[in-house]
């Protein structure tokens, strides 16, 4: 099951790269992988985020058959850029309905807030992948944004049951959440109007964590979980660029590019990149190490931000060298989590405090 | 003298204090905080060559469970010796509520 895990894990950095690749060549590099350029969205969303999710999902829940919607959702991408969209699209569809089942089979174990809406974002994901395959990708990212956001808001939640909770933070969640997804079903019907309420729900979601999320609290701690709560911290602020972006597309599509990457790589990376040294572990079954040299991935893949943005859209050679630090970033993390996964831990590390000082 | 465990022990006294000690030493990741002080431990009971530990999880969809058995199982091999086998059941009833937070993890996450 460890080969099975570790080669599904692969599968989802297989799409990584060519989504990477494909990003790189949409924004001018010399890079002959025009499938991937154009499957750029979904090997991101799908290929790579998806199978992550879906095999994190798995490992959750133990039960052989949920490694079937990492598996679908993997190959559909790899099948797609190989030239074979008929055996892809089906596999596609299928992926997040594996998804939510597995999602179904956890709220079964544990009916929460947070499990049930583990369920709906992998519902937005299959309603996302659907208008994708329909030809209608403008309405799909709003869905496949829904999925990612709300499997991380899900998992904020839960935690936020550690923190003393304050009155408002329940019935304020559960308006963010109905915003985005009403958001994303109203594109259908008045893009303008769907796109502004959308990118409103983001902006509220970040404030949301913002003030109820434990990260701050944790972002004082030594060691791994400080270095997590610093970096989700920094992720949510990304969010809130991105929500604002995001509605300023309906009067500026210029905009687009801010918001589609403020939130793909500003905040949903930077929650990869707060969780991979703790979650890639546990998947592969490996010791790791935390090393604070953590930290220099996540400052390039910020400042790769700031450089792809702060020029304006007009500015192709800066968005190009940003799309550069991007793919630079990610590198560097992926350098950094092999490194802290293969080197012998000092003794010292192994002496924990009962309860360290936050 | 050792203020006893906040969960139910079974077995020997003087074993029993040094199961609690190293169920400290198991460490949430993502909190810094340990799993007797996050009330994660629902009882323990000590037998002949076997030690049986229930913990739960805040969440069932989180993969980090299999991480937390593990170190329970290696950190108490580790103090006890290859002798006595730890047995660790993962139980979602009855669910975890903040209620059963220490006054030490409630201090480290700021309740008061």
């Amino acid at each position: 099951m460890i080969a099975a895990r570790v080669a599904l894990l692969l599968l989802g950095a297989t799409c990584l790269l060519a989504g990477v690749l494909g990003g790189l060549v949409r924004l001018g590099a010399p890079i002959p992988v025009p499938a991937a350029a154009a499957a750029h969205g979904a090997l991101m969303v799908g290929g790579f985020l998806g199978t992550v999710i879906s095999l994190e999902r798995a490992v959750a829940l133990g039960s052989r058959w949920a490694y079937a919607a990492p598996l679908a959702s993997g190959l559909a991408l790899v099948l797609a850029l190989a030239g074979a969209p008929r055996a892809s699209a089906p596999l596609m569809l299928l992926a997040p309905v594996l998804l939510l089942a597995a999602s179904i089979a956890i709220a079964r174990r544990q009916l929460a807030t947070h499990t049930v809406l583990l369920a709906v974002a992998a519902l937005a994901w299959a309603a996302g992948s659907a208008l994708y395959l329909s030809g209608l990708p403008h309405l799909a990212y709003p869905f496949w944004f829904s999925f990612l956001t709300l499997t991380i808001a899900a998992e904020r939640l839960e935690l936020t049951r550690l923190a003393k909770r304050r009155e408002a933070a329940g019935p304020l969640f559960a308006v963010v959440v109905l915003s985005l997804l009403g958001g994303a079903a109203l594109g259908a019907y008045d893009l303008r109007a769907g796109t502004v309420l959308f990118g409103v729900a983001l902006v509220a979601l970040a404030l949301w964590l913002a003030a109820f999320d434990i990260a701050r609290r944790t972002a004082r701690a030594a060691g791994f979980a400080g270095y997590a709560g610093r970096v989700l911290l920094g992720g949510y602020a990304w969010l809130a660029v991105a929500g604002a972006a995001w509605a300023g597309c309906a009067f500026d599509p210029s905009l687009r590019d801010v918001a589609l990457h403020a939130l793909a790589l500003g905040f949903v990376f930077s929650m990869i990149f707060a969780h991979a040294p703790l979650i890639v572990p546990v998947v592969a079954k490996i010791r790791m190490s935390y090393v604070p040299f953590f930290h220099v991935p996540v400052a390039v893949l910020h400042a790769s931000l700031l450089v792809r943005f702060a020029a304006g859209y007009e500015h192709p050679a800066w968005r190009l060298a940003g799309g550069y630090l991007h793919a630079a970033a990610i590198a560097l993390f992926v350098a950094t989590l092999i490194y802290a996964g293969t080197r012998r831990p000092a003794v010292d590390e192994r002496q924990r405090p009962r309860v360290p000082a936050l | 003298m050792n203020p006893a465990p906040p969960y139910p022990y079974e077995g020997d006294p003087a074993l029993g204090a040094r199961v609690a000690a190293t169920l400290h030493r198991v460490i949430d990741p993502e909190l810094a905080l340990d799993i007797v002080e996050l009330g994660l431990v629902y009882g323990v009971r000590a037998g002949a060559g076997a030690i049986d530990v229930r913990i739960t999880m805040t969440s069932a969809a989180c993969p980090v469970t299999e991480h937390i058995v593990a170190e329970i199982d290696s950190e108490l091999r580790r103090e006890l010796g290859e002798g006595v086998t730890p047995r660790v059941e993962v139980v979602w009833d009855p669910p975890w509520g903040p209620e059963r937070l220490s006054d030490r993890a409630r201090h480290a996450l700021d309740w008061d």
